[in-house]
Formats: C-alpha cells, sequence, structure tokens
C-alpha cells in the first residue's frame, strides 16, 4: 500500500468508527447529549387549536403555509384584540406585535396534532366542576386579588406551564444545560423550573407543586420530561391535580427545537392529547420581568370595581328617593 | 416536516380564516380604564417608571385655568422596548407627548395611553422600524 493509500485507509476506518453526533448539525455537550441551551421564542402563526374550516387538514402546503405566515403577522396585535382594543394600549407601539419579533415557520395547521387538532372535549365530571366554579365565581370576580387570575396577580403566566404555550408577547425563554439537570427560564413571568436528568424519582405523591415535579430523561437525542405531582390551583385548561404530562425537546439543527406535549388528565378530558411548538433561536438576552413589584394594574382594577359598586350603591339611592 | 425561519414582509392574504389564538393581555383593560372617559393630553414628561407587567409615563398637564396637573399613563411591558433599543435616556424628563386614551374607572389622574406621540406628531415609540425588530431579515 502507498504511503497516500495508507493515509486513505485510515481516514476511511475513522469516518466508519466515528459516531453519528460528530456528523450531526446540533451542537453537543460534552457528555454527548444534545445541546438544548440558548435562549429560544415560542410565537407562532399558527393557533393552539385548528379553525373548523380546516377540518382534518394537518398541514398546509408550502405556499399555504408561507401565506398564512404573511396574512398571520401582517395583523397588528391591536387590531387583533378585537373589542378588547377600545381601552387597550397600541401593542405595535410597544415593540409587543407577532412581526415584531423572529417566528419560527412551520407546515402545520393548529400546534394540536393529529387529524382532530382540537382540546378533547372534557367528561361529564370535568363538565360540572367547570361549571360549578363558574357559577361561584360570578359577580365575586372584583371582590379580591384572589379572585382575579394568577396571571393578574403576577403568580404564574397563563401560557407558563408545563406546558409552555406561546404567550401574546415576549414568548421567549431560555434553556440551561448540565450533566444531571436541565433548567428553563421563562421571561413571562419569571418561574424557572429545574428538571433532574438523573434518573431520580417522581417526589412522593403527598408532595404537590404548583407546576408539579419534573424528571428528564435522553430518549437518542430526545430530553423527554415527565411531570406529575400538581395541585388544582393551576389548572391547566380545567385539569386536576390529576395531570399528567410529558414534554419531548428535539433539537432538529443549530435554530430550531421542536418542543411537543402531551397531556393526560382523566378527570378531564375524554383523552390523552398532543400539541407540537416549533421554537426558533433568538438573541438574549432574556430580561428580568418582576412583575409582582410593579403590579399597579392590580389595584387599579380593583379600586376600579369599588368605584363602580359606590357609583351603582348611589344610583339606587337616587332611585328610591 | 419543513420547518425554517420565517419574516413578514408583506401584506395580507384573505383566502383563509383568521386562525391566531385570542390575545391574553396581562389584564382586563375593561376592568381599569373607562371607555366612557376618554382623555386627550398634552403634557411635559416627569418620569418614565420601566416596570413590569406596563410601563407608566408621569406627565405634567396644564390645564385651562394655567393649573398644573400630574397624570400616570399606562403602556407596554418594557422588556420588547429595551430590544428594540429604546434606552431609559430616550425619554427625558421635559419631553412635549401627547396621549390618547382612557382615563381609570376610579376617577384618578391615571390613564392608558392607546396613542403616545412627541407633540410634533412624531411616535414616541420606535415599534417595528426599528433595526433588529424583525429578526432575520435585519442582519
Amino acid at each position: 500500500m502507498t504511503h497516500l493509500g495508507i493515509r486513505a485507509a485510515i481516514a476511511a476506518v475513522m469516518l466508519w468508527i466515528a459516531p453519528a453526533w460528530c456528523q450531526s448539525p446540533v451542537p453537543r455537550t460534552p457528555d454527548g447529549h444534545p445541546d438544548l441551551q440558548g435562549i429560544w421564542t415560542s410565537a407562532s402563526v399558527v393557533p393552539l387549536e385548528r379553525p373548523a374550516s380546516l377540518k382534518d387538514k394537518e398541514f398546509y402546503t408550502e405556499q399555504e403555509a408561507a401565506e398564512n405566515a404573511k396574512r398571520v403577522l401582517g395583523i397588528s396585535s391591536w387590531e387583533r384584540l378585537g373589542v378588547q382594543a377600545r381601552e387597550h394600549y397600541n401593542m405595535s407601539q410597544y415593540g409587543l406585535d407577532l412581526s415584531q419579533v423572529k417566528v419560527a415557520s412551520t407546515l402545520r395547521t393548529s400546534l394540536i396534532v393529529g387529524p382532530d387538532g382540537r382540546v378533547p372535549p372534557l367528561t361529564p365530571e370535568a363538565q360540572k366542576r367547570v361549571a360549578e366554579r363558574s357559577a361561584r365565581n360570578r359577580g365575586h370576580q372584583f371582590d379580591g386579588p384572589e379572585n382575579r387570575p394568577l396571571q393578574e396577580r403576577c403568580l404564574i403566566y397563563s401560557t407558563e406551564g408545563p406546558p409552555m404555550l406561546p404567550s401574546a408577547y415576549n414568548s421567549n425563554l431560555q434553556i440551561v444545560q448540565d450533566a444531571g439537570h436541565v433548567a428553563i427560564l421563562q421571561e413571562m413571568i419569571h418561574s424557572a423550573r429545574i428538571i433532574p436528568t438523573d434518573a431520580s424519582p417522581h417526589l412522593p405523591a403527598g408532595v404537590r407543586q404548583w407546576m408539579g415535579d419534573s424528571r428528564g430523561r435522553w430518549d437518542g437525542d430526545t430530553l423527554v420530561v415527565d411531570t406529575t405531582n400538581f395541585t388544582d390551583k393551576t389548572a391547566f385548561r380545567n385539569s386536576t391535580a390529576s395531570l399528567h404530562l410529558v414534554e419531548r425537546f428535539r433539537r432538529i439543527d443549530r435554530e430550531t427545537l421542536i418542543y411537543e406535549f402531551t397531556a393526560e388528565d382523566p378527570n378531564t378530558w375524554v383523552r390523552p392529547w398532543t400539541a407540537q411548538i416549533a421554537m426558533v433561536q433568538i438573541e438574549g438576552p432574556i430580561f428580568e420581568f418582576a412583575c409582582h413589584e410593579g403590579n399597579l394594574g392590580i389595584a387599579n382594577t380593583l379600586s376600579g370595581a369599588r368605584a363602580a359598586e359606590k357609583a351603582a350603591e348611589e344610583a339606587a339611592k337616587r332611585e328610591n328617593r | 416536516m419543513k420547518y425554517r425561519v420565517h419574516l413578514a414582509t408583506f401584506a395580507l392574504c384573505s383566502g383563509l380564516l383568521l386562525t391566531v389564538a385570542p390575545l391574553a393581555a396581562h389584564h382586563s383593560f375593561a376592568a381599569e380604564f373607562d371607555i366612557k372617559r376618554p382623555v386627550k393630553l398634552h403634557g411635559i414628561v416627569t418620569a418614565m417608571d420601566w416596570i413590569n407587567p406596563h410601563s407608566w409615563i408621569h406627565l405634567d398637564v396644564k390645564g385651562p385655568d394655567g393649573k398644573v396637573v400630574s397624570w400616570m399613563i399606562e403602556g407596554g411591558s418594557p422588556n420588547a422596548l429595551l430590544r428594540l433599543g429604546f434606552t431609559k435616556a430616550a425619554l427625558p424628563k421635559g419631553s412635549e407627548v401627547v396621549v390618547e386614551g382612557f382615563q381609570a374607572k376610579d376617577g384618578s389622574n391615571r390613564a392608558v395611553g392607546q396613542f403616545v406621540a412627541f407633540a410634533d406628531g412624531r411616535k414616541l415609540f420606535l415599534g417595528g422600524s426599528a433595526p433588529g425588530a424583525h429578526g432575520d431579515g435585519d442582519k
């Protein structure tokens, strides 16, 4: 064998023995797992549930997807607010429009996967529970801070999860990873979820947490996160403490992270359901939100309600005279 | 399945139904502000609070009788403004602005600023025209 031939043979053997990940476009951590770290946005041009007009059409053609994206991004958030816009600030002035941020494109017609494309129906038990809760709250929505939604109180954002969903704005999150943990920090509104990936078991069933208890493991190149031990305080689309969530994170290239979750709660839905979101990497930093400290809105909302009650009382007195 | 970064640049395509999810604002603006109390305030900025979930602009407004009244104007979350390059120095004290919006339901001198502009008509905030505001396309 010539000198050149020997070098070629060595190169061929090296290529053969090289692990597949050496050739992968996906960055890796020193322990060989895909590197999910970075700042990502889940901003999306497709809704969670598929519009009825699209029936069981799960994917657009490339042209349809491009047209949908152009159309959605061409509508300002303020226009999209509809009747809410009457008293709302113009969101595009504050850089809060979807067209003002980076958005991953997708051929999906809804984030929910499958031919149905919608959240499954509630069980009869869940329908009763939701109706009772709604009846209890009616007329008391402004009694005090505890009657207001959790996100208005700056406790936890409605899209913060888990599972995570795109927010109306600032749909940004940061992933940090080491050999035994993955941490997810979401800009809206402050929670850092620390997920052990060390094969440790879930917390005892008696320990319940607002964001549940998440445990991760690697299934090949996919990070699989199993979350249980929820409470009923952060009901995700009417779920209960028995919500069981499986999330999958798969980095398909340097720019794109595919996030998928399957939600199961036999006390709430007639069947489990799955949604998938394409996230794209953005430049940082993530800014602190620190919502509670500056939340003048809730005080104004409650004082507005008190003023309305006083005005109604005075009007009633005048009528009785 | 193919994913790629997409950029908004063109006009609407009217053939398909609106498919975006309804917006979930931080709070109900209708609960805080009164549609029956529209305001148009011409004033001088005395401070801007860079606080979440909403920024607040403090304004001194001179009435027809010459009396100065202080107002607070609610705006969007500062995070996106910071990303657009808007800094603490971008709205100095003494700036003259015009605010159109609605007064608080409790009748206090607070309002939501639907439209906020400099007195000469220029937009106060950078909006979508700022470099870097559109992701990839500006690289």
